[in-house]
């Protein structure tokens, strides 16, 4: 029989108090809003991230031309009503191939991240659990954590053209190299914080009732040992878009014309020295932008995570 | 920094003057060397896009490479110089047909004095210059002539087929007469002989210096890589492979020392950086620049351009062999879905024209009466419908990451095919195996650029349209275009061979092997005091041909 999943009064998962479902959603909101409205900057990040997502998804409807489309009567032009970011050296609009790229930018970056994430917190937390116990996991702890120093030692970007290189030129080539070079970090977080929470009593109690390591694991190591998972999800996903478009940029990305970010720098690039500055500004201000909110978002979860920070904020909001 | 002429600061002056101060100090290493280039009247500094990899051409056809050979080597013949039509300042070969000089050429003696073609056209005899000094000092004789004509049949780079265009396949064919005269021995008539003393891939080696330096029989192929051996105007006194080249004028040089006397040859690989340099003054000649570069230098103050006319030629690889472009109605689809004018103008900026043949339009007996692919999507649609692709096809476009200029001719391209149902994918071959790429033909398609160096109908279908060259990546098979370029090859009447090169150029036209595109002009950007620019249909730069002016 499976045992029932034990909590522990003093643990990270202790319920904050007997509140009913609605109650706790309804602190959580107020408590969320509350961190938005001292930190405006979240704010921005949550608005930036939120906007460059229905952007994305309404590609169809709001972009002015087809961003694949090529016309070289309107080659090269400058800003204007007709082409409010300018057209590049084909005659493709520059502002309808900014609006289409985050279909891209975003989708490999989030399906990357999540692919490392879900593979780097497994195995994390199964190395951390094994480590140190004696037998052949031990030593299979052992060698992952080795295997992982050697992805480590790659230079990340170098790692990643490599991989696009052997498995060739396409989205499903970023998104595997995106997803290979950051499962080493999640798997060191991960493994970082199941070493310290497999020691707690809650954790030992379970083990002591008899309950299975892999229980262990699903009901009391992961869910404890998430957060820190969770606040470098959103950093990760910001960095993956810049390693996305930076692999594009040199020619290792998606293939043209896919409306990427870094493959719009990379060839509107050599028209900044001749003049012709909006093939490659705008759609690196959109990746800026882009990268900028998603590592504040980073920061709001962090703040989020860190327990003196959030009594400190919660505290305040009940005094309030 | 401002724009030349103007005390306003600009975004644009300021954004030049970064990449200038970041390229001034690329050039810095050079200034121990040699002054800046405007102070130093004869040292001549180029930007190019990479030193030579090697200084031996028979394994080496680079940009750097050959620049180098056309600087360290002389060959036998060359063409008399005439003033380019295009470029009033330029000078270029005169590789017409004239029948009113010996063997309709209009020859020059370089390396050989005196020279004659027997009657039957099998044997062709020099009489050398006497007198003539190698880099090492050794006196140039017909052993030279030989042993340079020798190490062709006994390595395998370009050798193979230079001496194979000319039926030379035994080294009893090339045979010293006396010490100064060598002769050549054909088994058939080659009205290719003489042209072959001029092609730059058949320069004259010193053999003295190269049988020292012989090791393990390569036929001095080490030592060549990286040091020259031969007659021309120039030695190399640095290679540093990345950074620079350097080459130094011959006093002894027998048409008298270069006026440029230390050529600095500087490794600046983005185009942005080397056209900065150019304009800052700090080179003399920026290489190789994109064509929107050029013309924005067209604005810039004591910087000149030549473009003249080229033996390039940019086109797309149909391949023959694999479906659905073994049908030459979908290859002649392809060619009128093809939007050459839009191309032209704003990827090349009007630095190319229209090829509108299947040989360079430079070249003697060229003719564009087959041309037919004017872009026509209509009529580019009814013939896919005649092939049996009403539906339209999906395919693959190979290009070549390293060309800026493919890519966008590419998106062009496939935005022109989607309108009559042709869906191609673009696939983005890094430089470094995209001639892997090409020389397996394993593509449906995939973009080429390249030029016949030797201006003969015979030489250029030879290349690209005969079924057993090497050249041959559009795997386009003819018997009848075979028998005919061979058949050419063999003859030496004028008349007959442009009756002969006229029906392969109709063949080939009809038939489509290529995705016809552009003929690139040879573009130079110069400092505008730099004068004596002069084109060879080898693309390359002569050092020597270069002097300063008003």
């Amino acid at each position: 029989m499976r045992p029932v999943p034990l909590t522990s009064p003093g643990g990270p998962t202790a319920p904050a108090g007997r509140r009913t479902l609605g109650a706790k959603v309804k602190f959580a909101t107020r408590y969320f809003l509350r961190l938005l409205r001292t930190h405006p900057s979240y704010a921005a990040g949550y608005v930036i991230v939120t906007v460059v997502v229905l952007v994305a998804i309404a590609a169809p409807v709001i972009a002015p031309y087809s961003p694949i489309t090529a016309d070289p009567s309107v080659y090269l032009q400058s800003p204007s009503l007709a082409h409010p970011f300018g057209t590049d050296n084909t005659g493709m609009d520059v502002l309808s191939r900014v609006i289409y790229a985050p279909r891209i930018d975003l989708a490999i970056a989030v399906i990357g991240t999540a692919i490392s994430a879900i593979i780097g917190t497994l195995l994390g937390a199964w190395v951390g659990y094994f480590q140190g116990t004696p037998g052949i996991r031990n030593i299979a702890s052992g060698t992952t954590m080795r295997a992982a120093d050697v992805l480590q030692a790659f230079p990340v970007f170098v790692f990643a053209i490599a991989l696009v290189a052997v498995f060739g030129q396409s989205i499903n080539s970023v998104i595997f190299a995106i997803a290979f070079v950051n499962i080493p970090i999640y798997l060191r977080l991960m493994r970082s914080q199941v070493l310290s929470i497999r020691r707690m009593r809650y954790v030992e109690a379970a083990f002591v009732s008899g309950m299975p390591d892999r229980f262990i694991i699903r009901d009391h190591i992961v869910p404890n040992a998430i957060g820190p998972v969770l606040a470098q999800l959103s950093v990760n996903i910001g960095w993956s878009i810049l390693l996305t478009a930076g692999l594009s940029f040199v020619g290792a990305g998606v293939r043209a014309p896919t409306p990427e970010w870094g493959a719009m720098i990379a060839t509107g690039f050599p028209n900044v020295m001749t003049g012709q500055w909006w093939p490659s500004v705008f759609p690196g201000l959109a990746l800026a932008v882009t990268v900028y909110g998603f590592a504040l978002i980073g920061t709001s979860i962090e703040f989020m995570a860190d327990p003196r920070r959030r009594r400190t904020l919660a505290a305040a909001q009940v005094s309030a | 920094m401002n724009d030349p002429g103007s005390g306003r600061l600009t975004r644009r002056g300021v954004i030049k003057g970064a990449v200038a101060t970041g390229a001034a100090g690329i050039v810095a290493g050079t200034a121990s060397a040699a002054p800046a280039a405007t102070e130093a009247s004869h040292t001549f500094v180029i930007a190019a896009p990479a030193t030579p990899q090697s200084l031996d051409h028979e394994y080496d056809v680079s940009l750097g490479t050959i620049d180098a050979v056309g600087a360290l080597y002389d060959n036998l013949l060359e063409y008399a110089k005439i003033p380019d039509p295009d470029a009033p300042e330029a000078r270029r070969e005169d590789i017409g047909v004239h029948s009113d000089k010996p063997y309709n050429l209009n020859l020059v003696g370089k390396l050989a004095e005196k020279w004659e073609v027997s009657t039957d056209g099998t044997v062709g005899r020099f009489t050398l210059r006497q007198g003539v000094k190698s880099n090492w000092g050794n006196e140039f004789t017909a052993e030279d002539v030989k042993w340079t004509w020798d190490r062709k049949l006994n390595l395998h780079g370009l050798g193979p087929f230079q001496t194979g265009v000319l039926n030379i396949f035994h080294e009893d064919q090339i045979k010293v007469d006396g010490r100064y005269v060598v002769s050549f021995h054909l088994p058939k008539p080659n009205p290719l002989l003489l042209k072959q003393m001029v092609n730059l891939s058949n320069p004259v080696y010193d053999q003295a210096k190269c049988k020292q330096e012989t090791v393990d029989n390569d036929w001095a192929h080490k030592f060549l890589e990286n040091n020259s051996a031969g007659f021309g105007p120039y030695e190399v006194a640095q290679l540093v492979r990345g950074q620079q080249a350097v080459y130094k004028g011959r006093a002894d040089y027998y048409r008298g020392k270069p006026y440029m006397d230390t050529v600095i040859f500087k490794e600046v690989p983005t185009s942005a950086t080397r056209l900065s340099l150019l304009q800052g003054g700090s080179v003399d000649i920026a290489q190789f620049l994109q064509p929107l570069e050029y013309v924005t230098l067209k604005r810039a103050r004591g910087v000149a351009i030549d473009a003249v006319r080229a033996s390039y030629a940019v086109w797309i690889e149909l391949n023959a062999k694999m479906k659905p472009f073994d049908n030459v109605k979908v290859r002649q689809a392809m060619n009128y879905a093809l939007p050459r004018e839009e191309t032209l103008k704003t990827v090349f900026q009007g630095l190319a024209d229209k090829q509108t043949g299947c040989i360079p339009a430079i070249y003697p007996e060229f003719t564009d009466q087959f041309w037919q692919y004017d872009t026509d999507l209509a009529k580019a649609k009814a013939l896919l419908d005649e092939a049996g692709f009403k539906n339209g096809f999906k395919s693959t476009l190979s290009y070549n990451a390293g060309d800026p200029v493919q890519e966008p001719v590419a998106i062009l391209y496939q935005t022109s095919l989607r309108k009559i149902g042709v869906d191609i994918v673009l696939n983005k071959v890094p430089a470094a195996t995209f001639y892997d790429f090409v020389t397996k033909r394993e593509q449906p398609m995939i973009f080429y650029r390249d030029s016949p160096w030797v201006p003969d109908p015979g030489y250029s279908t030879k290349l690209y349209f005969h079924s057993k060259s090497y050249v041959d990546y559009s795997n386009y098979v003819n018997p009848e275009v075979d028998a005919l370029i061979t058949a050419g090859l063999e003859t030496i009447d004028a008349a007959k061979r442009k009756e002969i090169y006229t029906k392969v150029q109709e063949i080939i036209m009809g038939e489509a092997p290529w995705g016809f595109i552009a003929w690139p002009r040879y573009v130079l950007a110069r400092r505008a005091d730099l004068k004596g620019f002069t084109y060879y249909t080898s693309n390359n730069l002569r050092f020597q041909d270069f002097y300063r002016g008003a």
